[in-house]
Formats: C-alpha cells, structure tokens, sequence
C-alpha cells in the first residue's frame, strides 16, 4: 500500500527484505551468468556443431555427432587411457605422500614452521613454471638429476630421463604431484587437527599401538578431508596441462598427451572448436562421475557421532 | 540509507552505462577493420616489434599514412587473428604464415592480389618456391616478407679434428662421419635434431625426405609415403639406425626443442643438425657463440648423395578482405614486402641487414652490400643455392595439414625410439591421412 504525505504524494516504501536480497545479489548474478553460466552454456552449444576455424563456411549444427565420433577417435581414446592411468598415479602419491607429511608436520618439533612453510611452497608455482623448472632438472646433458645420481655413482653416464614413453609418464606424474601435494597436506593437517585429543589417550589407555591408533582413530577422522582431497585432486590431474605441455608437450609419442593437452591442441592448434569442446563436456563429465562416486563411498562413512 | 526503488534504478542505470562507456574508451573495430581514423590497421607477431615499428615511422614519413601496429605473442597468433576476423574487426593489413594461407582465404579474411600495382612485377624477381607458398587456387595472397630454406649445418672445428674435410653429401656419408668423431671420443652424440612434440612443423623431416628427392604427397595432396614413393620409408629408416644402430643421433632429441639445440650448437656439443639457414648467423656471432666462425652450411645429405631439393617456409604480408582503407593498406604492403620507388625491396633488405632474415628476392643474392653481411655467417653460394632449390610443402592448402604434421612429430618419435618401424610409420602416416580427409569431408 502506498503512504501518501502531507503535500499529498505518493511516499516510497523502502524495499522488502527479500527484494533487497535479489537486489544486492543481481548484480553479482548477473556477472556470473555472464561470465560463467554463458561460457558454459555455449561451450555445450559449440560442442553440437561442426566448427573448426579453418573452415568457418563449413560450421553448421550436427548434434551430437561430435559425441558420437568420439567412440571411434583413436586420440580420444588413447588420451582418456593415458589420463586414466595418469590420475591413478598421481592420486595414489599424492594422497600417501600427502597424509605421510600431514601425520609429520601435525607433530610439535623444533623447525615444524620452517618445514611446514616448505612444504608449501611448491602451491604457490604456476604449473609452467613448474614445468620449466622439471624440465630443467631432467635435462639431458645439464640436469639435476643426472648430476646428483651419478655422484653418487648410480649411474655412469647422463641419461635422457624423458625419451622412453613409461619415463616421461612417471616423471611428468612426479612433476605434477611435486606441485599438487602441498594443497592436499593443508585439507589432511586442518582434518587432523580437529580430532580430539582424548580419543588419542583412550585409545593409548587401550593400549593400541601406533598403527592401530591411525586405523581405528585417524583415518575414520579423516575420510572427510580425504574426500575432498581424492575429488579435487582426481579433478586436477584430470585437467593436467601446462606442466606435461612444457615438459614433454604429450610425447614421446602419445605417452603422455592426456585428454586435456588433446583438448588443448584441438581447439587451440587445430582450431576445431565443436570437438574441442565436446572434449571438454567429456572431462567434466567424467570428473563429476567420479566424484559423485567418492561422495557415495566416502561420505556416509565418515559421519559419525563423536 | 535507505534502499528504495529509485536508487535501484539509478544504480540500474549506472550498470548499464558502465559497458557503453568502456566500449566507448575501447579500440573501434566493430567496423570490421580499420582504426577509425583513417590509418592502417597493421598486425604481426611480436618478432623484433621496435625495429617493426621503426621501420613503420619511416612509411608514415615518407608517404603520409599513419598506421596503427599491433604486435601479437607469436604462440597465439593465429588463434587471436582468427578470433578477431570472426568477430568482425580484423586488421587492414597483416603477417600471414604458409601454412595458414589457405584457411584464411577460407575464411574470407584475406583478398587477392592480383591486378594490384607491382604485384605481377614482385613475383617475376622471387624465387618459385615462395611465389608457390603465397599463391592459393591460382590467386596471389601475399608479398613476401621473409623465407628461410633448411640445410646441413655443422662445426667445421669438430670436423676437422676428427680428420673430415669436408661436409657429407649422402646420408651413410654423414653417419659415418659422425661415426668417425663418436669413435675418436670428440662427441658421445655428434648429432642433434629438435624432436620434442611442439605446434611447430619439423622442417628436418621434410628437408631429409625433398633432400632425397622423395615427397611425402603427389600434387593431388594423396598420401604416397607408403606406395609409389620409398623416399620416406628410407629416410625414416636411416634415422632410426643412425639413431638406434650406430648412436650417432643424441636420443636426447626427444626431449629437445628448437632453442637447446641451438644453444648446444653454439657451445660446440653437436657436430651436426639440420635447420633454417638463418640459425648460422646466431651460431657465427662471437658475442653468443663459442662455435662462432666454425658453423658453415651445406646442401641436405641425401640417401643417393646426388642433389636434389630442401624445404622451404614462407612469412608474408596479406590484404583484408574487408579493409576499408585498401589503397593506403596496399601501399603499406608494398613498402614492406615489394619494390620501394627506387625499385629496391627496401624492407626485406632491412631485415636481412639488421637480423638475417631470409629473402625471397632473387637479385638481392648479388648485392654487394647483402653479399658482404652474409659472409661473416656463410657461404653465399651455398646460401643462395639452398633458395634456388627449395620449394614448399605441398600440403599446406588443405584445412588437415596441422593435424597431419602433429601426428607425423608423434610417428618420428617412434621411429628415433625404436617404438615403430620404418614401413609401420609411413603406414601409419597414410592411415592417418584418409582419416582426416573424412573427417574434412
């Protein structure tokens, strides 16, 4: 109802606390729809045309063939195999590596910051870089690693780390674990340090051992942060790019061109947008797969009563 | 305060403004091309952009015309020229690669040539081969702007300790040579070639496969690697020995691209690669090289040791289609890339002078100024037989090449790995090949 003042006219009511919500949210909505929700949303629409740039009088809508040829795409199927292979990898060390370093620097020692601020570090390199950096180590004729085994006489002369397709596989895998793992030891240290303190010294009163202490109050504690770990990091080394570009740029051969350097190369060097981004619909579909598995196996696990 | 609907509307507004302002502040190319102001919209990749633009001042001086230079990063050249002809504000003027020639004549983004003043006149004095790369279903794209062709390039220092006087003209005579110097323990691997996986072509393997005399395609552009033409299957074959057999070929090369083996060139740890004759200036140049005044350059070995061809890139300057400004962007074109009122090819001489860049021009071979320059980093009779014999690729017009050339990079790796043999690879190239086409079909 609209108040009317003295002189007679209309008086503004001050909007409502839910038309103030939109109003102050639109904004922020707006942007996202345009420079997210569109982006997507038109990726999809790319992903059912034949488009590629170098034939732009070609372009016209094939629905879901793009889809459908990626049955029978010899470098689709190779790249999802490798990048298969690549998460299984990179997630096994990374959740070991990462929960061994959590369980360390969740202890109370002399230099733990210093350590702790290490371990860190490696978060905050770009992925190129990151892969300049590896490249560097695994030269050839100059690398770190070569240097470093033969004076300690493992081996006699220099050797090409990366020309051999299981080698470039595991050290580019290195690479990337080298540079995801410190994420993953903050997400496990945060879960570690919520577990009380008494559960410890019962179970120590119940004379469990140091072993029994992990399964029976750790890892329980912790299904929740590793959840978060296995789907981020599964996510991450499924969208592994810029440090397996630099570093082997998907050789030798297809031994380490995963499905996002293949997803890369096609739209940026071969320009075919409608398969690229059918790719793309196909890594985030399958990254969404299994981490709706993970929620399903892990979640309900974790969620128990203190 | 207060939130009512009036300041939701005047903020309303206010964001609604704010893109209209920021256009407004934005370069105007919704036109489809041009500045706007009547100069020349001229695009490039990023090589040497303050001699560019130097040498865009001295057109603006000289003929009145105020051109508007934009460099792009060379990595995402092509993608961003594309990305802004598709949005409709492309530039006037621009580099055009070989190898994307025909895609943008495609696209529409570029109009020939033909009939413009000099045109006829430019591709009378260049050398076939670069006339061939600038040329696309009979019409004339481009004006040249620079051209390299490959050859042998190796370390007469190297050579001459192991007792070799002289460069290998077949490829066993390189293989042995290289073997002689492995074998007086000069170099474990005397020869290095840039075989990591990149978006560049490898112009190696096709100056080995044209140096022997063979091709990988007929003039139809089908695939004849694996039936009437052996050349590749041999070549492929003599580099997996040289590789696997006799270790001459650093198995490095994997994991090397072009730069590393340039910097292991110039400190003297390959006795041999095959590359652009253009590489020969840095690795001559005392300042940057401890090989300097050893690199000489020599024809492509071959698999018969007679002489047959190189390969052959071309860098030219192209033409909108849809230019507003064509009588000034043609000027502009035919300052850099044609004859300058004093029927010179001023701007190809300024590059090579100031940084070797390879010229299409035939007659500039015997200009003493150019003849001068290029001795203190070659042969000039090697250096200009090498463009004598050099043609392009014949594949570059058809929209499957980057994808041919992706997949051969992979094939090559195997066959310096071991991995596939010598008849699988050219199998397996035409495999590809009629895969592609139906994909483009």
């Amino acid at each position: 109802m609209v108040a009317l003042n003295r002189l007679g006219f209309a008086e503004r009511q001050p909007l409502g606390d839910n038309a103030k919500a939109w109003a102050l949210n639109a904004p922020a909505m707006v942007v996202i729809a345009l420079l997210v929700a569109y982006p997507i949303g038109y990726s999809f629409y790319v992903s059912l045309q034949k488009n590629n740039l170098k034939r732009p009088r070609a372009k016209r809508f094939i629905g879901f063939d793009n889809y459908k040829a990626l049955l029978t795409d010899h470098a689709f199927l190779s790249a999802l195999k490798v990048s298969a292979l690549f998460v299984l990898v990179v997630l096994g060390l990374t959740v070991v590596l990462a929960l061994i370093l959590a369980l360390v620097l969740n202890e109370r020692f002399r230099g733990r910051g210093l350590l702790l601020s290490l371990a860190l570090l490696p978060w905050a390199m770009p992925g190129v870089v990151n892969g300049l950096m590896w490249r560097t180590i695994f030269d050839a004729k100059t690398g770190a690693l070569n240097g470093l085994l033969s004076q300690l006489g493992v081996i006699d002369d220099y050797h090409a780390w990366l020309t051999s397709g299981t080698g470039a596989f595991l050290f580019t895998a290195l690479a990337q674990v080298w540079n995801t793992l410190p994420f993953s030891v903050i997400i496990l240290l945060a879960g570690l340090s919520t577990i009380p303190s008494e559960l410890y010294d019962a179970a120590t009163v119940d004379r469990a051992g140091a072993l029994q202490r992990f399964g029976q109050v750790t890892l329980p504690w912790l299904l929740h942060p590793l959840l978060i770990v296995l789907i981020l990091e599964t996510m991450n080394a499924f969208r592994a790019f810029d440090t397996i570009y630099v570093l082997t740029g998907g050789g030798p051969g297809d031994a380490t061109t995963t499905i996002a350097l293949l997803d890369v190369q096609t739209v940026l060097t071969f320009t075919d947008f409608g398969l690229g981004s059918a790719y793309a619909w196909v890594i985030t579909a399958i990254t969404l797969l299994i981490s709706v598995g993970y929620i399903g196996l892990l979640y309900r696990k974790g969620n128990f009563e203190v | 305060m207060e939130l009512t609907r009036r300041h939701i509307l005047k903020l309303t507004g206010l964001g609604l403004t704010a893109p209209a302002l920021l256009a407004a502040c934005s370069n105007d190319s919704s036109s489809g091309s041009g500045s706007g102001d009547g100069s020349v919209k001229f695009e490039g990749w990023d090589y040497e952009a303050e001699l560019v633009q130097q040498n865009l001042d001295r057109f603006t001086t000289t003929s009145n015309i105020k051109v508007n230079y934009t460099p792009i990063t060379s990595a995402q050249y092509v993608q961003k020229v594309v990305a802004e002809f598709t949005g409709g504000g492309g530039a006037d003027a621009l580099y055009v690669y070989d190898d994307s020639l025909a895609a943008w004549v495609d696209g529409e983004y570029l109009q020939p040539l033909d009939g413009l003043p000099g045109v006829d006149e430019v591709y009378a004095a260049i050398y076939p081969g670069n006339a061939e790369a600038m040329t696309y279903q009979g019409k004339r794209y481009g004006l040249p702007y620079y051209t390299d062709a490959n050859c042998l390039t190796y370390n007469t220092g190297i050579l001459t300790k192991a007792g070799i006087t002289k460069p290998p003209a077949s490829l066993e005579e390189l293989e042995a040579q290289a073997l002689k110097i492995k074998n007086a323990g000069l170099l474990e691997y005397p020869i290095g070639l840039p075989a990591q996986l990149s978006d560049t072509w490898w112009s190696w393997v096709w100056a080995l496969v044209f140096g022997s005399g063979g091709n990988l395609f007929d003039d139809q552009q089908n695939p004849i690697m694996n039936t009437s033409d052996t050349v590749t299957k041999d070549v492929f074959a003599w580099l997996q020995q040289a590789a696997n057999k006799s270790k001459v070929i650093d198995p490095a090369s994997l994991q090397l691209l072009p730069v590393p083996i340039d910097n292991a060139m110039k400190a003297n740890r390959y006795a041999y690669t095959i590359g652009a004759r253009y590489a020969s200036r840095d690795y001559n140049d005392p300042a940057k090289s401890k090989a300097a005044g050893k690199i000489r350059m020599a024809l492509v070995p071959s698999l018969d040791g007679k002489e047959h061809a190189t390969v052959s890139n071309t860098r030219m300057y192209g033409l909108a289609k849809d230019t507003d400004v064509k009588d000034d962007a043609f000027k502009l074109l035919t300052y850099l890339g044609g004859y300058d009122e004093k029927k010179q090819p001023y701007t190809a001489k300024f590059w090579f002078l100031q940084r070797g860049l390879g010229f299409a021009y035939k007659a500039m071979g015997s200009d003493p100024e150019i003849t001068a320059s290029l001795k203190k980093f070659a042969d000039p009779v090697v250096y200009q037989h090498l463009a004598e014999i050099a043609k392009p690729r014949n594949v570059l017009g058809v929209p499957w090449y980057t994808e041919f050339e992706t997949e051969m990079h992979k094939v090559v790796q195997g066959v310096l790995s071991n991995q596939t043999q010598p008849s699988a690879a050219v199998d397996s190239l035409a495999q590809t090949v009629e895969t592609l086409k139906k994909k483009y079909s």
